[in-house]
């Protein structure tokens, strides 16, 4: 059995001449290849593509054994200095591509990093790109972050309270750069996906207010936690209610730009005054019958004119109730009342833009922030919908043509 | 007042309908004076806003536009960050004839001034816009002074990069790999195979040259077809066919793309809260929501 030949083959076929010369001893077979030992319960593959390499003078296979087990050993002594001084082992970062070119499902719902009022003024951040555009992508010109916290050691310590990374001593032409911070590294560069951090959240916060010299850092750890907090936070809320007790600043543009989805006819509104009466009117044909019921304190407005769809209107239409329990509802007028929900949030950009085909202008009004879904409130629905089957009868009352329909 | 979240117990409150009380009223004003011009456009950025690089920028370069009102088309043009370190010139030289030509086929060139008896460069990215069409009514609001403004979303665009010039960058390479053989430089792999592969390849490369042949008489086809009505097109393929011709014959119009920090973006932003503080009567009902389901 030891010496077959289909074992030979099955073994070691590469080692072949080299063994036929070195081991002269009786577990050669007379090929010259290695007897097959009967190994039990090793992941063989591996191992052997390991001992093969090895110029094979140990002719014996109880010397080749141990070969394999410092094989083994010398493969964990590598992973060990690699990992040598890291903090913990780090889940493993996915790149994304940015750019106009960038499409998938990444950073869903990470509305905070564009903020839009904020951001319209102030530049958008782009790390590293102050200067010199492009001189991080060289080697050699490291990015200032990175560097000063490898020449000096006090810049390690520091780095270590901020829960950063900390490499082992980079070889020569080889530079070390943390995945998060790509980004940094050139204008073009690919956006990394951020880790899950929130349990050390606060200590980080802790940590880099410490060390107000490390600008750049904090900046990083404030602008993090933030957006965090915001995603964290879905309550519709905010949006409406706690707009009233931020200081207006002249400066900024503190209104952000929301996307509400209507049902589908949005209800009609006429203007009362007489001077917009001209281009006011029934803007749907289909309602017409269903203002008839309603108290008809503007029917000097003739509803009879067909105009052009769309009048031009401007003014209030209802009210934006907010309730303790974080309900939000909009009561308008004829008592139409909408719930609304806060809908799905596209991570994609989204801006609101205003076409001026006059000036043949594309003005950005902003980016959209949020997303809202305006349902009709299913109670007041239902009521109306009771309503409206009483009314229609009344109403048919007063027409004696249908009432003789109806008999 | 907002800052006080409800505990649970009052929300479950809520939802049973018991009490739940008002805290914050704001009203809403309504404004339709931009109607038709009020666009959302959605862009396949995920990280970033819209924004040319700044080495663009720093040449002078801005993001651009262009519209086609009748079609309702739009593209917008971002110039590209051509560092040399993340940026292949003779690439971009390359891909640029294959976009002039795209250009010429769909009847777009560039008017006059970008031809300098230069190469052409592919030096932006073009994002032409797919109109969407809009589940319900669509509104954008923005709180402002304790007031929400609403005005109507006219219409719905999704901007995708352009790749067209890289179709008709494959189909020169084909032409030039199926037509003459003899002269591309696919001779070492099938070096050990026999001459007689070729031909076929041959054969079925020149098939494929003639569809694209079909394509052009199919349009002349349809030219006279809109006079004889003239059998074998289905009515969608003329149809797609027309929606194609209509929009390869209008031009396109220049826009000036004003970004968010402009004062016309400004001024722009300013023109669509409401104005007046007229209450507007309501000529709807609330169950015209359930009527307007086209289903029931």
């Amino acid at each position: 059995m030891a010496d077959a030949p289909s074992g030979s083959g099955s073994g070691l076929p590469p080692t072949k001449a080299i063994g036929s010369l070195a081991k002269k001893q009786s577990d050669v077979t007379r090929q010259g290849t290695q007897k097959l030992k009967f190994v039990p319960t090793l992941p063989t593959r591996r191992k052997k593509d390991e001992v093969k390499p090895e110029p094979t003078p140990q002719a014996l296979p109880s010397a080749s054994t141990p070969e394999r087990g410092r094989g083994r050993g010398r493969g964990r002594g590598e992973g060990r200095g690699r990992g040598r001084g890291r903090g913990a082992p780090r889940p493993e970062l996915e790149m994304t591509a940015s750019g106009p070119f960038a499409m998938g499902p990444a950073l869903a719902g990470n509305n905070a990093r564009r903020a839009v009022p904020r951001s319209n003024f102030a530049p958008i951040p782009i790390p590293g790109a102050g200067t010199a555009l492009g001189s991080s992508l060289v080697r050699g010109a490291a990015p200032s972050l990175k560097r000063e916290g490898d020449l000096k050691g006090k810049g390690v310590v520091a780095k270590v309270q901020e829960d950063e990374e900390v490499y082992s001593d980079p070889d020569e032409g080889v530079e070390i750069v943390d995945m998060e911070d790509v980004r940094q590294m050139d204008w073009m560069a690919p956006e990394s996906l951020r880790k899950e951090k929130r349990q050390k959240k606060a200590k980080k916060e802790e940590a880099t207010e410490a060390i107000a010299s490390e600008q750049i850092n904090r900046a990083n750890a404030l602008d993090l936690s933030e957006s965090e907090e915001e995603e964290e936070l879905e309550d519709i809320i905010e949006h409406f209610a706690a707009r009233s007790d931020i200081e207006p600043d002249s400066t900024l543009r503190e209104e952000k730009l929301y996307f509400f989805q209507f049902p589908s006819p949005f209800p009609t509104f006429i203007s009362t005054t007489t001077e917009t009466g001209d281009d006011t009117g029934a803007g749907e044909a289909i309602p017409a019958k269903d203002i008839k019921p309603e108290p008809g304190t503007s029917k000097v407005v003739s509803p009879t004119k067909v105009q052009i769809p769309e009048p031009k209107v401007d003014g209030v239409i209802g009210r934006l109730e907010i309730y303790r329990s974080g309900a939000v509802k909009m009561r308008l007028a004829n008592g139409i009342l909408l719930d609304v929900n806060a809908a799905t949030q596209p991570s994609f950009l989204q801006q609101a833009v205003y076409l001026d085909k006059k000036e043949g202008r594309l003005s950005v009004l902003g980016e959209v922030n949020k997303r809202f879904s305006v349902s009709p409130d299913i109670e007041t629905l239902l009521t109306a919908m009771e309503d409206a089957d009483k009314a229609p009868a009344t109403v048919l009352d007063g027409e004696e043509l249908i009432q003789m329909d109806t008999t | 007042m907002s800052q006080s979240f409800a505990p649970l117990h009052l929300i479950c409150k809520s939802m049973e309908g018991i009490d739940d009380e008002i805290v914050s009223v704001l009203p809403i004003r309504y404004s339709n004076g931009h109607i038709p011009n009020i666009h959302i456009h959605q862009f396949p950025l995920l990280t970033r806003p819209l924004q040319a690089p700044p080495s663009a920028i720093s040449s002078g370069k801005r993001v651009t536009a262009r519209v086609k009102p009748q079609v309702h088309r739009f593209e917008v043009h971002v110039p590209a960050d051509s560092r040399p370190e993340v940026w292949n010139v003779e690439r971009t030289k390359e891909l640029g004839a294959a976009r002039a030509v795209d250009d010429r086929e769909k009847n777009q060139e560039p008017k006059g001034k970008e031809r300098e008896g230069e190469e052409p460069r592919l030096s932006e990215i073009r994002m032409r816009s797919e109109g969407i069409p809009q589940r319900g009514a669509h509104m954008l609001g923005i709180v402002r002074d304790g007031q929400l403004h609403l005005h109507p979303i006219s219409e719905t665009h999704q901007l995708r990069p352009t790749l067209t010039y890289l179709d008709v960058l494959s189909r020169k390479n084909k032409r030039t790999r199926g037509g003459d053989d003899s002269d591309s430089d696919e001779g070492p792999p099938p070096d050990p195979d026999e001459p007689l592969p070729p031909p076929v390849a041959k054969k079925e490369k020149k098939p494929s040259g003639e569809t694209r042949e079909v394509q052009v008489t199919a349009r002349k086809a349809e030219d006279k077809g809109s006079g004889q009505m003239q059998g074998g097109l289905s009515a969608a393929r003329r149809e797609m066919l027309q929606a194609i011709r209509a929009e390869e014959d209008e031009d396109w119009q220049e826009l000036q793309f004003c970004d968010v920090t402009t004062v016309e973006s400004e001024e722009a932003f300013e023109s669509i809260f409401s104005q007046s503080d007229e209450v507007l009567e309501c000529r709807t009902d609330i169950t015209a929501f359930l009527r307007g389901i086209h289903a029931l």
